[in-house]
């Protein structure tokens, strides 16, 4: 099957709409970690992990897509997703569908996750990657609340947050101050579809609040988000319809 | 089986059903906050804390009470007190309704808490209760040495078995149910003052 | 509100946000709610163990109910007051009724119970000749205009003070257009000041039930409560059993996470602890089960029984910010809600679990650790177990999930989906998406996708096994 180097104990996984709509965003992503010196296999075989089924209620069918998943990870030590959400849900739910399920819940992460906690900021600093940008980081509820990336602002603890931590590394980048630092962007998945009012609604306050943090370009884990935002603000013709990039795009220095 | 009967037997069933629910134990719980704060800084912050509830705090000794009652409020008619440091000017009539008209109600405080501002009210202290809420303005009287710090230390000291009635209040009654827009006096008093004696 | 058949939180949600300025003004408002929660709780530092330590003692009384309401009943008992108990909302309705017929009572105060409310306590009274004043000013505004509240602490939050005003020129007679809210607060005052002097009864609910001292606690600001039990000379005390706790040490805990979470206080104005009665005065307790057994039965769902009611969950809901209480159909709407009412009733409520993006931001404030987002993932199993979704929906989640685990079939397809993309005109490619379609537009079509990318570009040419010819470009 897999006729790559064996030698890689990391997987990289594009899931289902990044595979599909943004490609760049794994090239990216593919090219930092190597960059990094991280020997990473894209193994075939996994294309969804189940979330979108399992949100909707059809936990069943979705557990199906989950166990491709799981096996097609299984060998590995670490699996890195390029999703927030995604990482989330195989962490949460991989241990039920069995087979190598509970192992690989165990050893998926999500990408900035990775490399905050494992390859360390300083090595992130070494790429020495420029982006003369005013961010607005959009850090999606599961990666926030899910997989920990930052503190959310509910809890009373201190506060981190490791996208911007990977993202400080980066030469001549500032970054939006938002009025609700980590209010949800209203996709939700199925929810988008089912309360489309309300999720629209939600997404342009999103919206507003980076034009008023003169964000230039919105940054995230999540391209469910961004999409989500990106195409609001573009069906509206919207005046602000800033650029969206995955954190990998910028670490790889990639032009909003 | 009575209704009593069914109602905990489907509690007990309950339980069962969900076999593996941890027996959770009950928690000791001992919170040692501001331990190091001394006891003036703790009256100060007990006052900052009512003061923000709208409570207006004076500091005076219990002599001076009776007087300072006076220049405070010159044009109050009905004084009901249950403190010997304030005279009342309308014993105990009838029943709690016949205190609706009361300008003033003056009682003693068991203690303060630091937290959060409020007074701790008893049932023997209030004498009638309804004067607490009917009246319009009320007057607490707390000893400066009746200070705690938060409502662990509180419920410490605070006993219940022989009172019917014991009450937390911190500040005059409130509303925010128009627009949010927060209104001082509401049913209750409009207003409330504390006298931190010796 | 409507009341009858399925809610349709979505269509109530769009009626709602199809007026846009009020929706900024609702979603403010009750963003504010959140912020002063956020202020109150910094101030204490040991928040994160407070709420820790509430869930923990919530779910160990929640494991030995049965012994803590004997324990509870026992004390009441010694105390003087009297226990009843009632199985469900028509129980509850009936006790209250023959408690206050017996004693000639026909004139009642009411504070704040969302339990009453869940009965339809007030109605069944009214029906049988008992006036029921609510005497909280929010659920007083309510009770005057005919609807239910919308926010179990701030029932009128969703009103604006000119509406408010005209609500009290059509019922208290106050000049058209009066609208400042101290000046209405003050009608209101003087209103239903006559209501507490005139009341025989008053209802009022608890927000915690000591088992240790038999003590009911109830939590204002008004005043009203204690206006109403300090004067009337029957007192009924309406209780769901899980509101009871151990002891009174415990109360320290949950007061100090209560007012912090509700309204950014560090304490109600009042809060009284009532053990029995006053000379000629009775209390009466009834305590009510009401669907709560069965909720407590349910291995997935019983947490939801430690909600102490600060709705701190409504007050940071992006979702019930944006669409109201009113949307939610229930007597306790927002996040809570969507895990209680299934549990009542789950046909009739199945699209409250779905109003929800599963943020978290619910389960991150509440002060007793509810697992609400994962319960909300869990009663949306139950919906589709119970065949609840419609058929469309239902086919079109299996269809996606069965090309989602296939690998190869969703790359070709992905491959015929972007291809068709990047033809069509994109008003027709949004329409072809349908309701995504609607609001946003779709992202221009790659023209490979990344696995694509990736066996072109990294992998050895040679053919593997198991793939045929025109899937290349997959």
């Amino acid at each position: 099957m897999n006729r790559s180097s064996s030698a890689a104990r990391i997987a990289l996984f594009a899931p289902c709409f990044v595979d599909q709509f943004y490609p760049n965003v794994a090239i990216a992503a593919l090219e930092v970690l190597e960059r990094l010196g991280v020997a990473v296999d894209v193994p075939l075989g996994a294309a969804c992990c189940g979330q979108p089924a399992a949100n909707a209620g059809f936990e069943r069918d979705g557990a199906a897509a989950l166990r491709s998943v799981a096996d097609a990870f299984a060998r590995y030590e670490r699996i890195i997703v390029l999703s927030g959400s995604c990482a989330t849900h195989i962490r949460a739910h991989a241990d039920d569908v069995g087979g190598a399920g509970e192992r690989v819940a165990e050893r998926t992460t999500e990408l900035c996750a990775f490399l905050h906690d494992e390859i360390g900021v300083a090595a992130v600093a070494q790429l020495g990657t420029r982006f003369p940008h005013r961010v607005g980081i959009h850090i999606g509820c599961h990666a926030l609340r899910g997989l920990g990336l930052a503190s959310p602002s509910e809890l009373l603890e201190p506060r981190f947050n490791k996208i911007r931590a990977l993202l400080e590394t980066v030469q001549g980048i500032s970054f939006a101050a938002l009025a609700r630092p980590d209010e949800c962007c209203g996709f939700g998945g199925t929810f988008a579809v089912g309360e489309p009012a309300v999720s629209s609604r939600m997404g342009r306050d999103r919206l507003a609040d980076y034009a008023q943090g003169g964000a230039e370009v919105l940054v995230s884990t999540d391209m469910s988000c961004l999409m989500h935002l990106g195409g609001l603000a573009a069906a509206a013709h919207a005046r602000y319809a800033p650029p969206t990039l995955h954190v990998a795009e910028v670490l790889a220095g990639r032009s909003p | 089986m009575s209704a009593r009967d069914t109602i905990l037997a489907a509690v007990r069933a309950a339980r069962l059903s969900t076999g593996d629910r941890t027996d959770v134990a009950l928690p000791d719980f001992q919170l040692e906050s501001r331990t190091r704060e001394t006891s003036g800084d703790q009256v100060a912050r007990f006052a900052t804390a009512a003061r923000e509830t709208a409570v207006d705090v004076v500091e005076c000794t219990r002599a001076e009470l009776s007087s300072w009652v006076k220049h405070r409020f010159p044009d109050v008619r009905r004084v009901v007190s249950t403190t010997r440091d304030v005279p009342g000017t309308v014993a105990d009539q009838g029943g709690p309704a016949s205190f609706a008209d009361v300008d003033l109600f003056v009682c003693e405080a068991d203690f303060g808490v630091a937290e959060n501002g409020a007074a701790w009210l008893t049932a023997s202290r209030l004498g009638e209760r309804a004067a607490l809420f009917l009246a319009t303005d009320v007057l607490v009287v707390l000893s400066r040495r009746a200070i705690v710090g938060d409502l662990h230390a509180a419920y410490d000291r605070i006993e219940l078995s022989s009172e019917a009635f014991g009450i937390f209040v911190a500040g005059p009654s409130k509303t925010a149910d128009i627009e949010q827009s927060l209104v001082i006096g509401a049913h209750g008093p409009k207003g409330m003052t504390l006298a931190l004696v010796e | 509100m409507e009341r009858v058949g399925r809610v349709d939180h979505a269509a109530a949600a769009a009626r709602f946000t199809a007026d846009a300025p009020r929706t900024t003004w609702h979603d403010a408002t009750l963003w504010f709610a959140r912020e002063k929660r956020d202020r109150a709780a910094a101030m204490v530092p040991e928040w994160e163990t407070l709420r820790e330590r509430a869930s923990t003692i919530k779910e160990h009384t929640l494991s030995r109910l049965d012994e803590y309401l004997e324990r509870f009943e026992a004390k009441a008992l010694a105390n003087g007051a009297h226990v009843h108990w009632a199985r469900d909302a028509q129980e509850h309705n009936r006790i209250v009724h023959d408690i206050f017929q017996s004693r000639g009572v026909k004139r009642v105060v009411k504070s704040k119970s969302m339990l009453t409310e869940e009965c339809g306590l007030n109605p069944y009274l009214e029906q049988r000749g008992i006036e029921v004043v609510d005497t909280d000013l929010g659920e007083r505004i309510m009770q005057l205009r005919r609807e239910a509240p919308s926010h179990i602490v701030a029932p009128a939050i969703h009103l604006k003070k000119e509406e408010i005003g005209e609500t009290f020129h059509e019922h208290l007679g106050t000049p058209a257009g009066m609208s400042d809210p101290a000046t209405l607060a003050g009608v209101a005052r003087t209103h239903l000041r006559e209501r507490f002097l005139a009341a025989e009864g008053a209802i009022t609910g608890a927000n915690f039930v000591v088992a240790e001292t038999g003590s009911i606690v109830v939590c204002t600001n008004e005043g009203n409560a204690d206006l109403g039990t300090s004067l009337a000379r029957v007192q009924v005390a309406s209780v769901g059993i899980e509101k009871v706790i151990p002891r009174l040490a415990d109360l320290a805990v949950f007061l100090r996470l209560l007012a912090r979470s509700a309204t950014g206080q560090a304490m109600t104005v009042y809060t009284s602890h009532v053990q029995g009665s006053r000379n000629g005065q009775e209390l009466h307790i009834v305590l009510v089960d009401n669907g709560r057994t069965v909720q407590l039965g349910r291995e997935d769902f019983w947490r939801s029984l430690k909600c102490i009611r600060c709705g701190a969950c409504m007050n940071t809901c992006p979702v019930y910010r944006r669409s109201g209480g009113h949307s939610y159909g229930t007597t306790v709407p927002g996040p809570i809600g969507a895990v209680l009412a299934p549990g009542i009733d789950l046909d009739r409520y199945a699209a409250l679990p779905f109003a929800s993006t599963l943020c978290g931001s619910c389960t991150a404030v509440c002060p007793v650790k509810i697992d609400l987002d994962a319960q909300l993932y869990r009663w949306r199993q139950r919906v589709v177990e119970g065949g609840m979704t419609t058929l469309t929906k239902s086919a079109a989640v299996k269809v996606t999930a069965q090309v989602l685990s296939r690998p190869r079939v969703m790359w070709t397809l992905g491959a015929f989906a972007r291809a068709v993309l990047n033809v069509l005109p994109s008003g027709m490619a949004r329409l072809a998406s349908g309701a995504w379609g609607r609001a946003r537009q779709l992202p221009p079509a790659p023209r490979q996708s990344f696995h694509a990318w990736y066996e072109s570009h990294r992998r050895n040419t040679a053919p593997r096994e198991g793939e045929g010819e025109g899937e290349g470009d997959a």
